[in-house]
């Protein structure tokens, strides 16, 4: 038997220490999000039960968590202690709960959410189940009388209407079968330009080499694939490319899950700040999961992906790119890069990374582009669109108006551009309004008057629940049609504070509604009208104006111009484009020379603050008013 | 300098490039495994991969062809777990896997111990460690005792739900030093305070120390409960554990 020398041992020993040392402190960090039962294919390792188990597709036996890292997991574990082969009573009723076939023993006490979770039923919320974001809305097909009647929060739902985080139960004998509302939001995938005619790409492949900007990086195995990503502050959406002939494989779209911290920007900032990589965590684990879904429904391997292009507003974008975005919420608004460049620390606001190192998972030589900002919160979506309407091509002055979370405006030709980005808040998209609602079924899409009432279209053809921006634009031009209110918001019964617009689903619009309207439309005025009288023209001097962005592509273009919430450009010169930035990246992903391009475009665009023009209050009380915005300006 | 393909085994070199990124410490995972045997490099890509079977036979053959117990300790064992560190930090595995890893290092170990003993290398200490009954959560237990066993001591785990006669059965059959108990539970935390009764009323008290752990548990608690000690994570439980043996050895 050899034998060891006891320090030459000892020294080993302290190695091991050490190395386990820093991997328990590691371990403490990370079980602050993080379930430290469940491993890295997202299986549960524990021995003890909680809410977040779900059995696995294949029932091969070893539970999956469904937890989502971003809520305390502790609160879901089980926290009786078990007994030996003794059942402890949880006071069953006789009733049954059921979800789409899948049912369970109810008590009293426990909320629907409570149930959706043992019964595996996907329920969204983002307001950590305090009654606030409205998204666990829950149809009862039967059993109301089962649940306790509606509290403060749930007092805008009717019917057999709960919010599952709120509705409990309080009679466990009587059965009661539950749907979550089918959440199809009307997210935008296709632009008018399909076809990609100009492929340049920058990953090439030649005698079964692959090359990026040629140096080889890995050996040709079978495909080419590059991706697109637009991060939208409310919509994801990711196109896989082809790179050897420019087809677009598959676009997916989905709700951006950075959600949690807040729904516009400003507040989002905020949370990175108190909570810096939680936002980023939740983007790149999107990411990879729509990667592994695209790889199994089209049978390639991410090791295929050998570029990925990111476009968004200056702060999706660099929270991506793990920078701090902290400087872009205060004055004067300007992320790091753009303060570098400007300091002419470097020569573009672009970014380039490799996929690796911010945990995306393609080849891991791939690098990740993100095209440059064009000023402060006017971002690289912005840019992207500016290829996919080919900017710099344009000799005519045209404009481009993105209608989001936020509206960028950009106004010009390719030898003079000026752009400018207005809050527009969230009044549009159903947040501040009442009876407001994201583009989900059952939203009002539509409305119009006639014989004494108010006609209209929902989503998804089901009830309706509120209206959604579009159908708020339409309920606004049609009342100011038919001198049922007044530009300035007042009703035509003066006394009157909430007019009903749908009186068999209670729905109705109020002085205040109508009033954060008209502030979030005067941001889209002031911001158009701004940009339009700063490069000396006017709305009848457009020879086409773009409208980009989901909101957009459903909108009246009539009642818009009418309530003054679009420049009254001639209507045969608009034309409305879906969503430009994934078009413009699928475009700049294909092609080195737009990439130049755009590069080299972005650097004559002077960017007009709104706030500090010296008008800018007498434009926005202006713009406030429910009426078109002149069409000359001189 | 070495180059990545000088390393033989294709598993360690693909989770060098997968896993590695700062250009340091890829340097020195390159120059490490390119300088070590085949058979340390499959040791050490078994260890990485959790597998403890694969470890445990390769290291009974390698001893038994004559390698030296501190190469295989640098050159498989350590050299393993320093990638197992580094993907851990960067979120490619989590806790599971790492405890994986660490029972696999065990099972090496487990060869090596013997010829530690004909050296004259004895363990640090002995420890008998347990979640009480009712309790089954376990992961801080694994932790600590992870952290004991790397720095020398000899533990046995009785797992989760143990009953007050499974502690002292396993305290009187392997002599152990030190008892170390953890709970989860608020409901569970009272049968530590049970278990150390059941001790006394044995007459074994004296002949053990006692430390406790777990979320719920406060040093406040230990003493009212008659503990020797409290630690509140892995590494305090590795200092307290040193502390309580000083503390025998004064007698």
């Amino acid at each position: 038997m050899q034998k060891i020398d006891k320090e030459e041992y000892q020294k080993r020993l302290d190695k091991i220490t050490e190395l386990f040392s820093s991997m328990t402190v590691h371990a403490d960090e990370q079980s602050t999000y993080r379930c430290p039962y469940k491993n890295k294919e997202d299986q549960c390792t524990a021995k003890f039960g909680c809410r977040n188990q779900r059995k696995p597709n294949n029932s091969r036996g070893i539970l999956i968590c469904g937890g989502d890292d971003k809520l305390d997991y502790r609160q879901a574990w089980e926290t009786e202690a078990v007994q030996d082969r003794v059942s402890i009573d949880v006071e069953y009723g006789m009733g049954t709960v059921t979800s789409d076939d899948r049912t369970c023993k109810l008590s009293v006490g426990k909320t629907i959410f409570d149930y959706a979770d043992e019964l595996a039923v996907q329920v969204p919320t983002s307001c950590f189940r305090t009654g606030q974001c409205h998204e666990c809305i829950v149809e009862i097909k039967q059993g109301m009388e089962a649940l306790q009647p509606r509290n403060e929060a749930e007092s805008f739902l009717q019917e057999n209407y709960r919010l599952a985080c709120q509705a409990v139960v309080s009679d466990a004998d009587i059965d009661l079968d539950f749907s979550p509302l089918r959440r199809n939001p009307k997210i935008l995938t296709d632009s008018n330009q399909t076809t990609i005619v100009d492929i340049d790409p920058i990953v090439t492949c030649q005698n079964g080499v692959v090359y990026y900007d040629g140096e080889s990086i890995d050996k040709y195995r079978g495909h080419l694939y590059g991706l697109a990503i637009d991060l939208g502050t409310t919509t994801v959406v990711i196109s896989l490319v082809d790179l050897e002939n420019g087809k677009s494989i598959t676009t997916s779209a989905f709700e951006n899950p950075q959600r949690f911290g807040g729904s516009d920007i400003m507040h989002r900032i905020s949370y990175d700040g108190a909570h810096h990589g939680e936002l980023r965590k939740a983007i790149i684990n999107a990411i990879n999961h729509e990667i592994f879904q695209m790889e199994e429904r089209f049978g390639f391997v991410r090791q295929e992906i050998y570029e990925i292009v990111a476009v968004g507003n200056s702060t999706m974008r660099d929270i991506l790119f793990k920078l701090d975005v902290q400087s872009i919420g205060q004055k004067p608004y300007k992320s790091m890069i753009e303060q570098a460049y400007l300091a002419g620390e470097c020569s573009t606001t672009s970014l380039t990374e490799k996929t690796r190192r911010l945990g995306i998972r393609a080849n891991p030589k791939a690098r990740v582009y993100g095209l440059p900002l064009i000023a402060s919160h006017v971002g690289a979506d912005t840019a992207a669109a500016l290829v996919a309407m080919d900017m710099a091509s344009r000799k005519e002055t045209v404009m481009l108006i993105d209608v989001g979370t936020n509206t960028e405006v950009v106004i010009g030709h390719a030898g003079r551009m000026l752009a400018a980005s207005c809050p527009a808040g969230p009044a549009f998209e159903g947040g501040l309004i009442k009876y407001g609602m994201p583009g989900y079924d059952g939203a009002v899409e539509s409305v119009r008057w006639a014989d004494g009432q108010f006609e209209y279209d929902t989503i998804g053809g089901t009830q309706p629940h509120g209206l959604c921006g579009s159908g708020l634009i339409d309920l606004l031009a049609e009342l100011r049609r038919h001198d049922q209110m007044t530009p300035k918001g007042v009703f035509a019964d003066k006394k009157q504070y909430e007019l009903t617009v749908i009186p068999e689903y209670g729905i109705t619009l109020s002085r205040e509604d109508a009033s954060n309207l008209a502030q979030a439309k005067a941001a889209n005025y002031c911001g158009q009208f701004i940009l339009i009288r700063h490069f000396g023209i006017s709305p009848l001097d457009i020879t086409e104006c773009y409208l980009a962005g989901g909101f957009a592509n459903y909108v009246n273009v009539d009642n818009a111009i009418q309530i003054g919430f679009l420049a009254p450009v001639p209507k045969d010169r608009i034309i409305k484009i879906g969503n430009a930035a994934i078009q413009g990246a699928k475009e700049v992903l294909l092609s080195r020379h737009k990439r130049e391009s755009i590069e080299r475009l972005v650097k004559g665009i002077d960017h007009v603050e709104l706030e500090t023009t010296p008008d800018f209050f007498e434009v926005f009380v202006e713009g406030c008013q429910f009426k078109p915005m002149p069409n000359q300006f001189r | 300098m070495a180059e990545i393909t000088d390393i033989e085994n294709e598993f360690i070199r693909e989770e060098i490039e997968e896993y590695l990124e700062r250009p340091n410490e890829i340097e020195r995972a390159i120059n490490t495994f390119a300088q070590v045997t085949p058979a340390m490099q499959e040791i050490a890509a078994a260890l990485i991969d959790g597998d403890h079977h694969t470890v445990d036979h390769l290291t009974s053959e390698a001893l038994g062809k004559g390698t030296g117990a501190l190469e295989i300790m640098d050159d498989s064992l350590i050299a393993g777990m320093s990638i197992v560190g580094i993907k851990f930090r960067e979120n490619f595995i989590f806790v599971p896997e790492v405890l994986a890893c660490a029972r696999a290092m065990k099972a090496g170990m487990a060869y090596i111990e013997p010829i530690l003993s004909a050296s004259g290398i004895e363990p640090v200490g002995k420890v008998v460690m347990g979640t009480v009954k009712g309790d089954l959560h376990d992961i801080g237990k694994n932790l600590c005792i992870m952290m004991l066993r790397g720095s020398g001591f000899l533990v046995h785990d009785l797992s989760v739900d143990t009953s007050e006669d499974e502690f002292i059965d396993a305290v009187e059959e392997h002599e152990a030093d030190i008892l170390g108990m953890s709970a989860l539970l608020t409901t569970t935390m009272p049968n530590m305070g049970k278990t150390i009764e059941a001790f006394i009323d044995a007459d074994l008290r004296d002949d053990v120390k006692i430390m406790v752990g777990g979320a719920p548990v406060t040093q406040e608690f230990a003493d009212d409960m008659g503990a020797d000690g409290y630690g509140k994570d892995a590494v305090e439980c590795v200092e307290l554990a040193k502390r309580l043996l000083e503390e025998d050895e004064e007698f």
